[in-house]
């Protein structure tokens, strides 16, 4: 089986993953034994005329696997229909157009500084292996990965609050005032064309967007930083000392091509598996530190979605995520088809 | 997906089987009676050892018992009752009533009474912890002797490929600490209800089921008053009242962590908290395990459809965001009798199992299959044996060890996403003790006198998925010293508690 052939089958095995993830979630809401008439009413109204009129009026009254198909037919369509609780009557589309971009923003700089920070270091602990540099990266790694993000939050909080009296540096007013928990203001990309009219408000208003968001981000890239420090020693530890790379350079291969080609695609393998971590960690830790740092992003919407029983609203944010992570690991085996000569050979 | 395969270890991985299949010689227990002393010697070391605890066994049974009671509609409260204090009677060497803590001065600088041999409850705590872990790592030396015991004397073969492993990993000092942590762990959930300067029961559950003694400066002598009482007076909430670590509240008990804002002993609280997420975490990842490992023997030897059919599922299963899956089933499972046996943890557990499986089976897939293809497999089917048969003795063992592996790291990502939940205020229902509820209550008082609340439990977080992870490394590096980074993939996932 050639390479692009071996990623074709991934993509194509991605459509019933997506299928019985969301049958799962589907399964999980109607079969539990919430009510989600009650959800709406509140539970002294069971039994009550209305009830049983808002129950028809829901389809529950329909059979299980009509619902079913309905849902399902609903998703594939996104047409992911009204809140019931947390924003009544709000199409649930326009609830995550709202929502979103806090999350986006969020999840955009905790990959970008966890990758910053990560793999640099990384490379740096893999090129200088068993020094006192090493130990300390490599130990602050394990146990910078190794904090639960919502304890880690609840610290960088009060840390930066109270930081003019810890630290002696007040972070609120540091270069632009801002607050430590508060959603970032994105407003300024709704109108995209400002940055350029009027560039010098607008690139502030972009400044203070990255510093609202600055402290959470780090928070959520914590783990996947850990791991990219420590995948990225691990393979350039290995690839320096491997044989092909002294027979490489034996044969008079030009150094530059003997690292791009020979050193760099290869430390890129064992890389790539942090992408689906990655896409897991930002989104199942995106609750817990848009809780801590009052973000409304879709984290913090499920959440409540999920704690007031707005089913729809759950279920399809819960598509949105399979969706999301199905994505990330095509992403994945993209990546291995592009870099990795040996996909699809070995196993047919 | 891309897997990698480590090497099979070809001749060592057959040493074992094939003396456990081949010619008759003596069995265990014939080879024992040839010559008994090492072997006599030893189990009445052990016998001693669970003597002086026996008390305790009995203890923990009731209490799990108890845990049931909710669910089981034969068990009285009364009957309860009865069973915890027979197995209370029964004398414990570690027992707070062997080493009380508890006491009250006689006057302002007088005597303590009825601590343990008088001295301040400080020194009587001290006394017991230091016990506790003396006893426990002497068992485990004892355990230890007990396989050298076999290893000389009672052992068939003089070698076996796990010395190898063995003698690795007792060179591997980074998976050493792991293994220290990870105990230093065990035992504080195991001995929960002796380790705290109180117990959960009298401090944190039933506080006003209780009463204690204290010396009172106002009326100058000794007066009575019912444990949640004191609990109100000596609460951690900031600068204006607070109970430090290592510190006595104004009724002369002793906090070695302080106290929570409830003014509960967080030292009781975290080790009872500890006994919850040990208990779900192993018990989530044996049942996982168990699955995963049936998963893997299965798709390894027939392949094929069958091999499709769990990608398919596993790959429908790890596309399930874990964090909020939980969230989902906790919410929706709230208030029905499955979240009540202990207290919600049993749900929790088979939700960890159900979701952690798919990592497991993954991460073991690459030895499973190439067990699959060793010629000692095609051997043992063209003698006749049963699939079932030669998955479970010529394949299990071989991919036990990886498991192992990954069970390890996985189970520190089960501590956090149970802290993690608790954290939301959804899973183990208050008011029994999880870790992550003391770091949801402290967060006020983080910046303040009281920052003990929230820390202390953090780091334990922290120091115990450490442990974990470390133990896991030197697993890895024992069982197969050639796969360092084959691991990543489940490493990243499943550690982290999907980003709790």
């Amino acid at each position: 089986m050639s390479r692009w052939s071996y990623f074709a089958r991934r993509v194509l095995l991605a459509v019933p993953v997506v299928f019985l993830g969301t049958t799962v979630a589907f399964l999980i809401v109607r079969l539990g034994p919430i009510d989600p008439a009650a959800a709406i009413l509140g539970a002294q109204q069971v039994g009550s005329p209305e009830y049983y009129q808002l129950r028809e009026q829901l389809g529950l009254t329909d059979p299980l696997w009509e619902q079913y198909i309905d849902f399902m037919w609903e998703m594939v369509t996104f047409q992911l229909g009204r809140s019931w609780v947390i924003s009544p009557g709000t199409r649930v589309n326009d609830l995550i157009a709202i929502y979103a971009p806090r999350t986006i923003w969020l999840g955009f700089w905790s990959v970008l500084i966890a990758l910053c920070v990560g793999i640099p270091l990384g490379v740096y602990a893999g090129l200088n292996p068993n020094t006192l540099g090493d130990y300390v990266a490599s130990l602050g790694g394990i146990v910078w990965r190794a904090m639960p993000n919502f304890w880690l939050a609840v610290i960088i909080v009060t840390v930066l609050s109270q930081s003019q009296a810890l630290v002696g540096v007040d972070w609120e007013r540091l270069w632009v005032s801002t607050q430590v928990v508060t959603p970032p203001d994105l407003s300024v990309f709704a109108r995209p064309r400002i940055l350029i009219t009027r560039p010098g408000e607008a690139w502030t208003q972009v400044a203070v967007a990255v510093k609202q968001v600055a402290p959470a981000a780090l928070v959520l890239g914590s783990a996947s930083m850990g791991n990219e420090m420590r995948i990225g020693r691990t393979a350039v530890l290995e690839i320096i000392n491997a044989d092909y790379i002294e027979a490489a350079r034996a044969k008079g291969v030009s150094s530059r091509r003997l690292i791009w080609k020979h050193v760099f695609r290869n430390a890129l393998i064992p890389l790539v598996p942090i992408i689906t971590a990655e896409a897991f960690l930002l989104i199942g830790g995106s609750v817990l530190v848009e809780t801590v740092f009052a973000i409304n992003g879709l984290g913090y919407l499920f959440f409540q979605a999920t704690v007031q029983g707005d089913l729809p609203l759950v279920i399809s944010l819960m598509y949105i995520f399979i969706l999301l992570l199905v994505a990330a690991n095509i992403l994945q085996d993209f990546l291995y088809t592009l870099i990795d000569p040996r996909v699809g050979y070995e196993r047919s | 997906m891309h897997d990698r395969t480590p090497p099979v270890d070809t001749e060592g991985g057959h040493a074992e089987g094939s003396t456990a299949t081949g010619e008759k010689t003596a069995s265990l227990t014939e080879r024992i009676a040839a010559t008994p002393t090492p072997a006599v010697l030893w189990a009445v070391g052990l016998l001693v050892l669970l003597g002086v605890e026996f008390g305790a066994v009995l203890q923990t049974g009731a209490a799990l018992v108890a845990g049931l009671g909710r669910a089981v509609p034969g068990l009285s409260p009364e009957a309860l009752d009865g069973l915890r204090s027979a197995a209370r009677s029964v004398p414990t060497l570690l027992s707070r009533e062997t080493i009380p803590t508890q006491g009250w001065r006689t006057g302002a600088d007088g005597p303590w009474r009825s601590t343990f041999a008088g001295v301040e409850p400080k020194h009587a705590w001290l006394v017991r912890v230091g016990l506790i872990y003396t006893y426990a790592f002497v068992f485990l030396a004892w355990l230890w002797l007990g396989y050298r015991t076999y290893r000389r004397h009672y052992r068939r073969a003089d070698w076996t490929p796990r010395d190898d492993v063995i003698d690795r990993l007792r060179s591997h000092r980074w998976g050493q600490f792991g293994l220290v942590i990870v105990l230093a762990f065990v035992v504080m959930a195991l001995f929960a209800p002796a380790m705290g300067p109180t117990t959960a029961d009298r401090n944190i559950l039933n506080p006003y089921d209780h009463e204690i003694k204290y010396y009172d400066a106002r009326t100058g002598g000794v007066e009575t008053i019912a444990v949640g009482d004191a609990n109100l007076r000596s609460g951690s909430e900031g600068p204006s009242r607070n109970v430090g670590p290592w510190t006595y509240d104004a009724y002369g008990r002793f906090h070695p962590f302080g106290t929570l804002p409830s003014g509960k002993d967080l030292f009781t609280f975290l080790a009872e908290g500890a006994r919850i997420s040990l208990s779900i975490g192993v018990a989530s990842m044996l049942i996982s395990g168990v699955i995963g490992m049936a998963m893997a023997t299965i798709t390894a030897y027939y392949k094929g459809v069958v091999d499709l059919l769990v990608v398919l599922t596993s790959d429908s299963i790890k596309s399930l965001p874990l964090l909020m899956v939980l969230i989902l089933v906790v919410v929706v499972f709230q208030g029905t009798w499955l979240a009540e046996v202990y207290d919600g943890a049993v749900l929790l557990t088979l939700v960890l199992a159900l979701v952690n499986w798919p990592h497991l089976w993954r991460a073991v897939r690459g030895p499973a299959l190439q067990v699959a293809e060793a010629t000692w497999i095609d051997a043992a089917r063209s003698f006749g044996q049963s699939p079932a048969v030669i998955m479970r003795k010529h394949m299990a063992p071989y991919i036990v060890g990886y498991m192992m592996v990954y069970a390890s790291m996985s189970l520190g990502g089960v501590v956090i996403s149970v802290a993690g939940l608790s954290f939301l205020g959804l899973g183990i229902t208050p008011p029994t003790p999880e870790w992550g509820r003391a770091v949801s209550v402290g967060q006020p008082y983080v910046a303040t006198a009281s920052w003990h609340i929230s820390l202390l439990p953090g780091i334990l977080v922290t120091l115990v998925v450490t442990g974990f992870n470390a133990l896991g490394d030197g697993l890895r590096d024992a069982i197969d010293p050639e796969s360092e980074g084959d691991t990543a993939d489940v490493e990243s996932t499943t550690a982290g508690g999907g980003g709790a």
